[in-house]
């Protein structure tokens, strides 16, 4: 029989974190469906051993390492997608779920950014993780995430005019 | 960082997409066999700690057959070399005197007499003249390829003995001019 305690477990954790960090895969994988296949194998790992999930860099950590590799693993394909998310303007799949124009305008402004600085963003916002989490993530100082954290939204208040 | 709060919360009401629901089933269904192959590993592991376990008796023993076996081998050769040692010293009393019959006969019955050796030669090739060893006088080189064979036989028991092998030999000619 199932154990259901477990089975909720994983579960509830996953529905936790399951946006944040489909949102931070796609910091290199523009496919919505690539990157819940990254997410799926990271998550898999991480939960069969057993690590702690409070321990959350490490799960950002394997999704990073998962999705360069699949980057270097089908880098043909990457620049295929690269071609046509820079032709379809980034409208395919959107990164969130927009209400209004203002969202809209501040979800490019953030997809602008340059990407060191967009997934210290993505992490710090959407997953709540902290500088040191973040920079044991990343691999990068705790004051380098700091920074870059810092730039970010200095370059998305020259850019993001609310409307 | 105050200067950002309000950015920061406009960030914040940004909600990322959701996974699909599918994700959750594959996740589901992977955890599951997962779990299984978990269960599978593990059974195994413990199979196969036993069969380690066996296998480094067997290996044990192994190695002590092996080592008895050596000691065995080294004892025996020294025996022989001692034995031989011991007909290396009689054998001169042997060659002058007649064995004594009954427990000296076996080695009378094992000494071999020469009978007589070939020396065949099936190639020779005149190589020139050649200054050998830094000598002022040319040397005619000669080189003969042979086929060698000795024969001993032992006339108690009729039995014979014969060696053969290939040689090369190189003959230098001193040249003497008129």
């Amino acid at each position: 029989m199932e154990p259901i305690a477990s089975h909720e477990n994983w579960r509830n954790c996953f529905s936790e974190v399951a946006p944040g960090l489909l949102l931070f895969a796609r910091q290199w994988v523009q496919s919505a469906a690539d990157a819940e296949d990254i997410v799926q194998d990271a998550f898999i790992k991480f939960w069969r051993r057993n690590h702690d999930i409070h321990n959350r860099g490490l799960l950002y950590a394997a999704v990073r390492s998962l999705s360069l590799d699949f980057i270097r693993r089908d880098a043909r394909r990457a620049r295929r997608e690269a071609t046509a998310m820079a032709e379809a303007e980034h409208a395919v799949e959107p990164h969130f779920e927009l209400q209004d124009d203002t969202q809209s305008a501040l979800a490019a402004a953030v997809e602008s950014l340059p990407r060191d600085q967009r997934e210290v963003l993505v992490l710090k916002i959407w997953n709540d993780l902290t500088f040191s989490e973040i920079a044991g993530a990343l691999g990068i100082s705790q004051n380098t995430a700091a920074s870059r954290y810092r730039y970010a939204l200095n370059n998305l208040k020259k850019t993001f005019q609310p409307q | 960082m105050n200067d950002f709060r309000e950015l920061e919360n406009e960030l914040r009401k940004l909600r990322p997409a959701r996974p699909s629901p599918a994700l959750f089933e594959r996740i589901g269904e992977a955890l599951k066999e997962s779990r299984a192959a978990t269960a599978a590993d593990s059974s195994l592991e413990r199979q196969g700690f036993g069969k380690a376990r066996h296998n480094w008796w067997s290996l044990g023993f192994g190695l002590a057959a092996a080592a008895v076996l050596i000691l065995f081998a080294v004892v025996t050769i020294e025996r022989r070399q001692e034995h031989r040692q011991t007909t290396a010293q009689n054998s001169p009393a042997s060659e002058t005197q007649r064995a004594p019959a009954g427990k000296g006969s076996s080695m009378s019955r094992s000494r071999f007499v020469p009978a007589g050796g070939t020396n065949v030669v099936f190639n020779a090739r005149d190589e020139g003249l050649h200054f050998a060893g830094g000598s002022e006088r040319p040397v005619r080189q000669v080189r003969y390829n042979t086929q060698q064979t000795w024969r001993w036989r032992n006339p108690e028991t009729g039995a014979s003995l014969r060696v053969s092998y290939p040689s090369e030999e190189i003959v230098l000619i001193p040249v003497s001019g008129q």
